[in-house]
């Protein structure tokens, strides 16, 4: 700590540090028992799990107790799923207009694993949390950036992003071997060799970036779809990046750590269950340039994506219709679709006819709804798995700091199981001692059907418990000062894109319209779950239909 | 010489018994005296006239107290007891009690020399009624000359250890209540020495029970009353200590000066704040003679704004500070009002406890002169308080002639911090104009001026009474010899905060 004038007054500093043992001593005896036998003493904690999404979603698995449907509605176009790639679609519609476009979605609220909470300190992300600063390249996503107000202008010919939306400095911290770094790539008490063979791999990506096939398309682009077709980089697809990164010789434990660190935090998978491209196309595909900030730069919001979400959906709701689960999909005789609809609310069921549907869910819901022969469709579904998580939203009143960096926006523990946690007030600019920091658990297993169940059956005691013991070994002595954990269990939180999904024909295959008339857009398709592809999934499922008008 | 008896004995165990006590309470009399003495001083400032008016009332008080004494005429010892835990609690419980109450009432004088003029009383109690109690054993040649032996060695004793042990290590709060809990202690021991106590002992005892865990707890949460470590940490003495939600406010005092530090920063010393001061808003606000409206963005010590309030042609300031607590003491305290000439309670001035930065954003008028006296940027969320962004949003509170001064740390310890909030103002299209100035306290100070378009000009428009700026210290002001002379720096942004880096980097040399 330093200021105006600090020379006058430290003299005493050395005195001062001697004492210090000497009146530390009754704050230590007297120190809360929270201290000596950490985590099971957070009966002060509030809280519960939020979200009944799961639970309206569960009710696909035995449709016939569902009420037979009361009424019928008909429109143009449908759009199931309010999520990212939904809410694309239908501005997108918007844009070109196409009229009689009604939205259903079975939460509460719009956004999908966009959504957000509030509380009265912040509001605070569920679950999607930040946007890299994107590539130029990508004239949709950089035109929807500026109409949000994301992009204020252009400088030198590069877009001039809004300081309160890039992340504010200190960015990344990362507590290892006791010390708190800055930044996220391991570096303090790194053996040099380590070290070396980390700046090697950077170098190795930076080509990456560049490197083009012989169609001249990016190797790794965002939209995935985007990438080139080119074998030598597709074929890196079916195998893992664990396979990969051994092949090309990287071994150092503090570089594994961090690439598997990567794949959980952006796949919620290990380095076995990502494929080489989804690893590489991580660092690659990120080509970001802006007059005010680089592509390693992120945007975020207090809300999250939330931000992102609310500008693509815009204030008029009216033709979103909410705690509406679609339950059944089926092409009528006349040519129409019809989607069987359930209203969690009033409990009735209802009968939507649409000239056309876009279905904007996820790949497993997609199994259940669809009830149309189409044979090329057959076991498309099979391939896809998914990435359980648990996202938790902390109200601290005080975060005890051991050495090194301050509370940074991100801040990661090394070698723990959860890819730790975001400061949700940070872009706020005001003071503030109270804290929400969003937490962030990939239940990794190789069986993935075994960590759903796992997840789903673990009560809010039991996260309670594991979030605290987490936090605590970070900040000792932090669960005092803890007044309440909210928890959100995302038992299909994103697709994986684990070896040989993103160039298998099943992906190709799901993003086919079928007839016409059935149009599909979600980030499974794309293979990558983040806000670009969903974005880029409902605009590419919206110019589909604009174009078959 | 003779045996003595068994009675003799056992009178002369009372006589020294109760002589023992003379002593201990005329140690405690003394150390409630010097302690008030001590008080006052740090808490009212001018040390001779406080402890010379302290000393008097608490000695007219102690001839009160022995006048009184003829009225007590039955159960002597029962009422020397009583006495004695009475001043246990009273002369115990005042200094916490002065401390807790310094900043939250006006009539802060009144408090204390009601509590110096109880304590008075009922010391002067003591003494006469000790020796009534005794003169039944003692000749009177005897019992003069015992009983004032002991008094003026305790008396001795107190005015050595106080400030030689009891207020380095103690600290002035825990000598009180320790001093207190003898007082009581002696009322104990005599009711457990004397078995005429018998009969009332239990009640008492009881009593006495309870006020020791009174002083005790004080004793052992002294700490959280004013932070022990802290008296240590400064050099002179903590009158005033307090743990807000946003920083930790420290007010200290010595014979010269009174200092307010804000999380262990000096803020302002007493001695030199003019100097600081008059440069932070004349040379800005002299060259506006139309200026109405001022904007004060931190500045909760009222400090710049009884500056601002010396030209008559401002109409309205409107003062911005995080902290309620600050402002709310600098309207109160009597030694701070006399410092800020109460200018926090100008009918000019509206206070609004708010964070600058979303303040800013959302207000809507328009300022002639807005003055930013923002604590150094040694943390991120400071720092923010220096970026292009504030500036940027600074941008429409200006009407188009308004001058912004802010202050700059040091241009000589941390040069590149100095010129990187220069360069910080001239991104976000301000004009700027840097400047510094001497301030004994700080060392060489700088400031930087901001204005839409170049309007800025010297002139005699200085309000009268001035110690440092005039004419030729202001010219002075913006010339910058080398060692001081501008370096290229990074833009401060919210997204990089390089200033907080340069800043840490530069006076890190200067902590330790
Ligand atoms: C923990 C976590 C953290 C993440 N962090 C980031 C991040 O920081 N940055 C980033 O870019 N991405 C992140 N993501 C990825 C995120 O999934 C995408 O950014 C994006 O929100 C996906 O949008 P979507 O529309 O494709 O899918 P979804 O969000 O899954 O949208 C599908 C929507 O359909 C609704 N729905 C499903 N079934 C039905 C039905 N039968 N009837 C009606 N409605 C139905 C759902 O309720 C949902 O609203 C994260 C994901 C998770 C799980």
């Amino acid at each position: 700590m330093s200021g105006r004038h600090i020379y006058t007054d430290m003299k005493r500093r050395e005195f001062l540090k001697r004492l210090f043992a000497f009146t530390a001593l009754p704050a230590i005896v007297s120190m809360p028992s929270a201290c000596n036998d950490r985590g099971s003493n957070n009966k002060h904690i509030k809280g519960g799990i939020a979200g009944a999404n799961h639970k309206t979603g569960h009710l696909l698995r035995n449709t016939q107790h569902l009420p037979a449907p009361s009424e019928t509605k008909d429109v143009n176009i449908l759009i199931i799923g309010g999520g990212i790639s939904g809410l694309s679609a239908r501005r997108w519609l918007g844009m070109h207009g196409v009229d009689d476009v009604l939205m259903i979605e079975m939460d509460s609220k719009t956004g999908g694993n966009s959504v957000y909470g509030e509380n009265s300190i912040t509001a605070y992300p569920w679950a999607a949390h930040y946007l890299p600063v994107p590539d130029v390249q990508n004239k949709e996503l950089i035109e929807f950036l500026q109409s949000c107000g994301v992009i204020t202008g252009y400088s030198n010919g590069l877009p001039v992003y809004n300081d309160y939306h890039l992340c504010h400095d200190p960015e990344e911290r990362l507590l290892i071997k006791g010390y708190w770094q800055e930044g996220l790539v391991p570096n303090f008490g790194v053996p040099d060799t380590e070290k070396a063979q980390i700046a090697d791999f950077f170098r190795h990506v930076e080509e990456m970036k560049l490197a083009k096939g012989k169609d001249n398309k990016y190797a790794f682009a965002i939209p995935v779809d985007a990438s080139s077709a080119d074998e030598t980089y597709r074929k890196l697809d079916a195998i893992t990046f664990e396979t990969y990164l051994h092949q090309q010789g990287y071994n150092a434990l503090h570089l594994l750590w961090y690439l598997e660190y990567c794949c959980k935090d952006d796949y919620g998978a290990n380095l076995r269950q990502t494929s080489a491209w989804a690893g590489l196309h991580y660092f690659a595909a990120r080509k970001g340039t802006a007059a005010n900030a680089t592509g390693a730069d992120v945007l975020t919001w207090p809300e999250g994506n939330g931000f992102l979400m609310k500008a693509l959906r815009g204030n008029d709701v009216g033709n979103i219709i909410t705690n509406t689960l679609a339950y059944k999909v089926s092409i009528e005789d006349n040519n129409r679709i019809a989607v069987y609809c359930y209203d969690a609310e009033k409990k009735q069921s209802t009968v939507v006819r649409a000239q056309k549907v876009i279905m904007c869910t996820p790949q497993y819901i997609n199994k259940h709804l669809l009830q149309v022969d189409n044979a090329e469709r057959d076991g498309i579904y099979d391939i896809a798995s998914y990435a359980p998580w648990v996202v938790a939203n902390v109200t601290v009143q005080h975060i005890p700091e051991g050495k090194g960096a301050v509370l940074s926006w991100d801040n990661v523990v090394y070698g723990r199981e959860s890819v730790g946690y975001v400061r949700a007030n940070h872009q706020l600019l005001k003071a503030s001692a109270q804290q929400v920091i969003t937490y962030y658990l990939p239940v990794v297993d190789t069986n993935t059907t075994a960590a759903r169940s796992k997840v789903h059956n673990k009560d809010y005691e039991y996260w309670k418990q594991y979030i605290m013991g987490d936090l605590e070994y970070a900040h000792p002595g932090i669960t005092a000062y803890v007044s309440n954990i909210d928890i959100c269990v995302w038992g299909h939180g994103m697709i994986m894109p684990s070896p040989g999904y993103i160039w298998s024909d099943e992906r190709r295959v799901a993003q086919q319209p079928i007839d016409d008339k059935i149009y599909f857009a979600h980030t499974d398709l794309s293979g990558i779950s983040i806000f670009e592809e969903g974005f880029y999934q409902g605009i590419r499922s919206a110019q589909q239909i604009i174009n078959s008008l | 010489m003779d045996k003595p008896g068994v009675a003799e004995k056992i009178l002369q165990q009372r006589q020294r018994i109760l002589l023992f006590s003379v002593f201990v309470i005329a140690t405690c009399g003394l150390i409630y005296e010097l302690i008030a003495g001590t008080l006052a001083s740090y808490l009212l400032g001018d040390s001779v006239t406080q402890f010379s008016t302290i000393i008097g009332t608490y000695l007219f008080s102690m001839g009160i107290g022995s006048w009184l004494s003829k009225y007590v005429d039955d159960n002597l010892l029962k009422w020397f007891i009583r006495i004695e835990i009475l001043v246990g609690i009273v002369g115990g419980c005042s200094s916490p009690l002065l401390f807790l109450l310094f900043e939250h009432i006006a009539s802060f004088r009144l408090v204390l020399y009601a509590l110096v003029s109880i304590t008075g009383i009922l010391v002067g109690l003591e003494i006469p009624i000790l020796m009534r109690i005794l003169k039944k054993s003692v000749s009177f040649k005897d019992l003069v000359s015992q009983v004032f032996t002991f008094d003026y060695i305790g008396a001795l004793l107190a005015s050595i250890i106080f400030p030689l042990l009891l207020v380095p290590y103690f600290g002035l709060m825990r000598t009180s209540l320790f001093f207190g809990i003898l007082n009581i202690g002696v009322a104990a021991f005599l009711l457990y020495q004397f078995q005429e106590t018998v009969r009332y002992r239990k009640l008492y005892i009881s009593i006495i029970m309870g006020s020791i865990v009174v002083l005790l707890v004080g004793f052992v949460y002294a700490e959280r009353i004013m932070s022990y470590t802290e008296t240590l940490a400064f050099q002179d003495n903590v009158i005033y200590s307090k743990s807000t939600p946003y920083q930790r406010i420290v007010l200290t005092k010595n014979r010269r000066e009174l200092k307010l530090f804000l999380n262990g920063n000096l803020q302002f010393s007493s001695a030199d704040e003019y100097r600081y001061h008059e440069a932070l808003v004349h040379p800005g606000l002299q060259a506006l003679p139309h200026a109405k409206s001022v904007l004060i963005l931190g500045g909760g010590d009222g400090l710049a704004a009884r500056e601002v309030l010396k030209y008559s042609n401002i109409e309205r300031i409107t003062l911005v500070d995080l902290d309620p607590a600050m402002t709310s003491i600098f309207k109160k305290n009597e030694m701070l009002l006399a410092l800020n000439k109460r200018s926090l309670l100008s009918p000019k001035v509206t206070i609004i406890n708010s964070d600058a930065f979303n303040w800013v954003r959302a207000n809507k008028q328009l300022y002639d002169f807005v003055i930013i006296d923002f604590p150094d940027p040694s943390n991120y969320s400071i720092g923010k308080l220096y970026s292009t962004r504030f500036y940027e949003e600074l941008h429409h509170l200006l009407t188009d002639d308004a001058i912004v001064a802010i202050q700059s740390t040091s241009p000589l310890i941390a040069k590149k911090s100095y010129w990187c909030i220069n360069h910080t103002l001239a991104a976000t299209g301000f004009i700027t104009l840097p400047y510094h100035v001497y301030v004994p306290s700080f060392g060489e100070w700088g400031y930087v001026m901001g204005m839409k378009k170049y309007n800025w000009k010297h002139t005699d428009n200085l309000p009268s009474g001035l110690r440092f700026v005039n004419v030729t210290s202001m010219k002075n002001m913006f010339l910058f010899p080398p060692d001081m002379d501008e370096v290229q720096t990074d833009v401060n942004r919210l997204n990089n905060q390089v200033l907080v880096n340069y800043f840490e980097d530069e006076w890190a040399p200067y902590i330790h």
